[in-house]
């Protein structure tokens, strides 16, 4: 509420003054948007108006090599519903978002309380550590790796269930389309759930220990710690992560790209990638777009979500 | 809401940044025309590659050393970063005088937008310049009956074999697709994988159809099929050739599978000594055998696939297109850039482009310097040479929609999800929906 | 700090509890099953930059028989240098760019008295909800108009754009919580808001800075949407993009993919270990507050 204070006063200030105060108290004030002129322009320019423009597109159907724009109106929508692997690239989208909701919001919560209960600070330290690693490294990298990772007969998965007398399970992860997605998302989970357990070992850290003395005293086991203070006092931190995980699991884009760029027979495409496909494959500019404005429209539901979500925490606390 | 108008208000002001490019002017050749030795001329060629990049340079040298009031400036780009390269100089306007382009719908693009220049007049089959090329190779750049593009290097596939599996194994090389797949039987029995390949780029898989396509489906009718307007996909041929791709895939490839192994490390395979076979490009062929790998260039042999007897199309079909350059409508000096592209045609640069390092088989008859080419692609050309007609590509030479819907559909076929039935009807589908 | 501080009092006790020791073990053996997941396949790559591709594929598990640096200096030289160098550009322009403007914007945000405040914070940072892919298609065609598609230029400029609104919200939340008597003390003294900036304020945000320049490193070295798309030549693109066309020029040559793989990811790997502790309050600034 800071921001109206200051406007009050200021409007105060120049109620009483003569008209030539007043201009010069204008342009002062027009001075100090100074502070925000450069970041007003760059973001809009190249943030906001290219995400308007995104919706004006989708309207038209393009040839860059005859120069020919043509009004179609909601065609490419009416097209987007009927496209069978638009739909089966939201659910892929989906699935993104609710295995990663498990593995790296959950199971890192775990990871994230088991590290914690290390009594070395050393230990702890480390292990959260290197289980970042990954994080830190490019999709481009360690989806080229799982690549290798993952092939059939000389792939290190393949080796490693032989050795564990499963080779009779392991097949060609990424050439069937019953898998190819799934396998996708497990190197995902591989690389991002150090990222949360690391955030959730602060988010512990900062329960007030004497929480857990108190639960001791009333004779609660670790596990019971676990459910009654750890789990709800890092509530927040979950939600958040939650929101966070759904927004970015509407925007992968890299590891389909270079694991199988969307096959076999489409059936790893995410709605980014199909994006792609249609606009600098196939180069149909306006349908690109049309699937660009389903992505805005997820994406922006997420950030309205998170958005609600810190403003009622910030209210509560 | 004040945030709105002020970003549509932005939005006004730098919407006039990204009009689309104008339109524009069809322009015909003038076979009398005089040319003017002076002035600029702008390439865009794809021999961006470190090894490939000193021809175009040449090339430029020799020719403004002729004409000294001319001269001439590249743009190399590689096989990665050309098409977008080309898009953006369309989009800008600035496409140079003389550009790359592939045959099929890329070429089709700069015929429908009137950027490329109608070459009838002066390489059409009856004009001299003309009459210097395989024929197959300036046709494959004719589009409504008019002559586009000027072809400069051929390319066609081709089953690359290991000499000593085959002789190790008493195996010929096969002349019928029955042949092939008890090759296949024979080298599996003993060990070896028979032929390397990787689906995972779904082109190299649709490489095999459509030598198929060309053996069991009448020419005409793949012609009539390539344009939506007039495609029907309802030949028997189409099944016929998915089904012997089917034979082949289950006796010759790990089956499957392939959909998860990449061309590269198919290729890798068949260098290394684990497969007898791996179906490639001619101009792969110095790559597949190198003296420093285990199936050296006296190892490597190579065969045209063989069609099964009893194909109904045509059995002399060869799968392959030339790659060429074509001239921009808005090029200023337009017989000038002709008479450049005269020049790199002339047999005896030609020569210099097929002889090693550079190692491109020339479209140019007579073009080819058999003392220093890899006899396999002096070989080649004579197969191409013998073909009756090139089958292009099938994912260059379809509309967009119908070569994608080609490639996930015969991915699915490969991966054993769909049966030959449903692959042609899906993309007869594709192809009306385009109609309508 | 939490419950760890059971073992101490459980140990005293008289009887402790064998199955709570037999749990604690099971979870440890568990953290150290879960650390070999994580880490072996990265050392496996580094390793196998060592070997020849018979050895990578025959021989997965076998240390590399002679230790050559061969695939290691070809993928250098084969291109990886360029991108390493593209990358370092495009990552140090669009640091500086980002952080400049984010800090100056943070400043005018948090202590001036700009009108219409809130619209502004919510525009800038409002930029933070939008998605890379859906502004694509029309960045294409504006980036061509510019004519610096396939430049460093585009990159440096979207990495900017698009870094700017998270940085600011950063940069403005540590502002927000700094005193405001000592503006006043300067304001006294007669300073102007530029030298209250520069000399007082900015100083003080070192810390939220170094954290920003890390997670912008993180972001900037690793990106590959924009980089794909608006670079194509092998002297403008990055390291994520370069690593996919050396696959496709070098694909057959396991060992000299897995150097540049491991040369790619080395640099990032240590500036973390080094600099882990802005890299976290960055991280969790960014999640909390």
């Amino acid at each position: 509420m800071a921001w109206l204070n200051v406007h009050e006063t200021s409007g105060a200030s120049y109620a009483g003054s003569t008209p030539y105060s007043r201009y010069k108290h204008l342009a002062a004030m027009m001075l100090e948007w100074r502070w925000v002129l450069p970041a007003f322009i760059i973001v809009g320019w190249f943030v906001y108006y290219p995400i308007i423009e995104n919706f004006r597109v989708s309207t038209t159907m393009q040839d860059i090599f005859t120069g020919e724009v043509e009004n179609v109106g909601l065609e490419n929508y009416t097209r987007l519903f009927s496209d069978k692997v638009v739909w089966s690239a939201l659910r892929n989208n989906l699935l993104y978002a609710i295995i990663s909701i498990v593995f790296q919001v959950f199971g890192a919560f775990i990871v994230a309380a088991i590290i914690e209960d290390l009594s070395s600070r050393k230990m702890r330290n480390f292990w959260r550590a290197v289980y970042f690693v990954p994080s830190a490294i490019s999709t481009t990298v360690t989806g080229l790796l799982f690549y290798f990772i993952y092939q059939p007969d000389i792939g290190l998965l393949e080796e490693v269930m032989k050795i564990l007398g499963l080779g009779a399970y392991a097949k060609a992860w990424l050439g069937d389309e019953d898998t190819a997605i799934y396998a996708i998302i497990g190197m995902s989970q591989w690389q991002g759930f150090g990222y949360s357990a690391l955030l959730f070992t602060i988010a512990i850290q900062k329960i007030p220990k004497e929480l857990y003395d108190a639960a001791r005293m009333d004779g609660a086991g670790a596990l019971r710690q676990l459910w009654s203070i750890t789990l709800p006092m890092t509530r927040e931190m979950t939600g958040m992560m939650i929101i966070v995980t759904i927004t970015g699991a509407f925007q992968v884009f890299n590891e389909i790209m270079v694991m199988t760029g969307g096959g076999p027979n489409n059936s790893s495409q995410v709605l980014g990638t199909w994006l792609y496909e249609m606009g600098f494959t196939q180069n149909d500019m306006g349908y690109a777009a049309a699937i660009g404005s389903l992505i805005f429209v997820v994406t922006t539901m997420c950030g309205l979500a998170q958005l609600w979500y810190t403003k009622r925490k910030r209210v509560n606390t | 809401m004040e945030v709105f108008s002020k970003t549509t208000a932005l939005a006004l002001i730098f919407g006039c940044a990204s009009l689309p490019p104008m339109a524009a002017q069809a322009e015909m050749a003038d076979p009398n025309a005089t040319v003017e030795y002076s002035g600029e001329l702008s390439i865009l060629t794809k021999f961006g590659m470190q090894r490939l990049q000193p021809y175009f340079i040449e090339m430029a040298k020799k020719y403004e050393a002729l004409h000294p009031d001319v001269s001439i400036s590249l743009i190399q780009e590689d096989d990665d970063s050309v098409k977008g390269k080309t898009k953006t100089l369309v989009a800008s306007n600035s496409l140079p005088d003389i550009f790359f382009s592939w045959t099929g719908t890329w070429g089709g693009n700069f015929v429908r937008g009137d950027r490329a220049v109608d070459l009838s007049p002066v390489i059409g089959p009856d004009t001299d310049w003309g009459k210097t090329f395989a024929p197959a190779a300036v046709s494959a750049f004719m589009y409504n009956d008019k002559y586009y593009g000027i072809p400069l290097y051929l390319d066609a596939k081709f089953m690359g074999y290991s000499k000593p599996i085959f002789d190790e194994l008493g195996i010929d090389v096969p002349k019928s697709h029955a042949e092939l797949i008890e090759a296949c039987k024979t080298i599996d029995a003993a060990g070896y994988l028979p032929v390397s390949f990787g689906n995972k780029e779904p082109w190299a898989g649709l490489h095999y159809l459509g030598q198929l396509l060309a053996y069991n489906v009448p020419q005409t009718v793949l012609e009539a099929d390539y344009d939506p307007a007039t495609a029907t996909f309802d030949d028997p041929g189409y099944v016929a050739a998915l089904n012997q791709f089917r034979e082949f895939q289950d006796a010759c490839t790990i089956g499957a599978d392939v959909n998860a192994i990449s061309y590269k490390t198919a290729i890798q395979q068949f260098s290394d000594g684990v497969s007898a076979m791996y179906y490639q490009e001619i101009i792969e062929f110095d790559s597949s055998a190198k003296p420093t790998t285990k199936l050296t260039p006296d190892d490597f042999g190579f065969f045209v696939l063989p069609p099964a007897e009893d194909a109904a199309g045509d059995h002399m079909a060869l799968e392959g297109a030339p790659e060429g350059y074509m001239i921009s409508s808005a090029s200023e000096n337009i017989p000038l850039a002709i008479d450049f592209m005269k020049f790199v045609t002339k047999p005896e640069n030609a020569r210099i482009l097929s002889a090693p390092p550079f190692g491109q088989p020339p479209a140019v008859q007579g073009g080819a310097d058999s003392e220093n080419m890899n006899p396999s692609v002096v070989e080649g050309l004579d197969d191409i040479a013998e073909a009756s007609y090139l089958i292009q590509w099938l994912d260059t030479v379809n509309h967009p929609r119908v070569a994608s819907e080609w490639l996930s559909s015969f991915q699915a076929f490969v991966g054993g999800t769909k049966s030959a039935e449903d692959v042609v009807a899906d993309v007869r589908t594709t192809a009306h929906s385009i109609r309508n | 700090m939490s419950t760890q501080n059971i073992i101490p009092e459980v140990a005293h006790k008289p009887k402790p509890n064998p199955w709570v020791i037999v749990g604690r073990g099971v979870l440890q053996s568990f953290l150290v099953l879960l650390g070999i997941v994580v880490l072996y396949p990265l050392l496996w790559m580094a390793l196998s930059g060592f070997k020849s591709n018979t050895e990578i594929f025959n021989s997965p598990f076998a240390l590399p028989q002679n230790w050559s640096f061969s695939s290691y200096v070809d993928a250098w030289n084969n291109g990886v240098s360029q991108f390493v160098v593209s990358s370092l550009i495009v990552t140090a322009m669009s640091i500086v760019a980002t952080v400049l403007i984010s800090a100056w914007t943070a400043f005018g945000l948090t202590r001036t008295k700009i009108p219409g405040k809130p619209l502004l914070v919510g525009f800038v940072l409002g930029g933070m909800m939008l998605s890379p892919t859906v502004a694509l298609v029309p960045l294409v065609r504006m980036m061509q108009s510019f004519g610096i598609y396939d430049t460093h230029w585009a990159l440096i400029l979207l990495y900017t754009a698009f870094r700017i609104p998270f940085t600011t919200f950063l940069i403005r939340a540590y502002m927000l919580d700094l005193p405001y008597d000592l503006d006043e003390a300067a304001r006294m003294d007669g300073a102007t808001e530029g030298q209250i900036f520069r000399k007082i304020i900015l100083p003080l945000c070192q810390p939220i800075i170094v954290s920003c320049v890390i997670l912008h490193v993180l972001f900037a070295w690793n990106e590959y949407l924009f980089a794909m798309i608006f670079t194509s030549s092998a002297d403008t693109q990055t390291l994520p993009v370069g690593l996919t066309s050396l696959m496709s020029k070098h694909g057959t040559d396991f060992g000299q993919v897995f150097a540049a793989m491991t040369i790619s990811a080395l640099p990032i790997v240590i500036i973390f270990f080094l600099t882990q502790r802005y890299f976290i309050r960055g991280l969790t600034d960014g999640m909390g507050k």
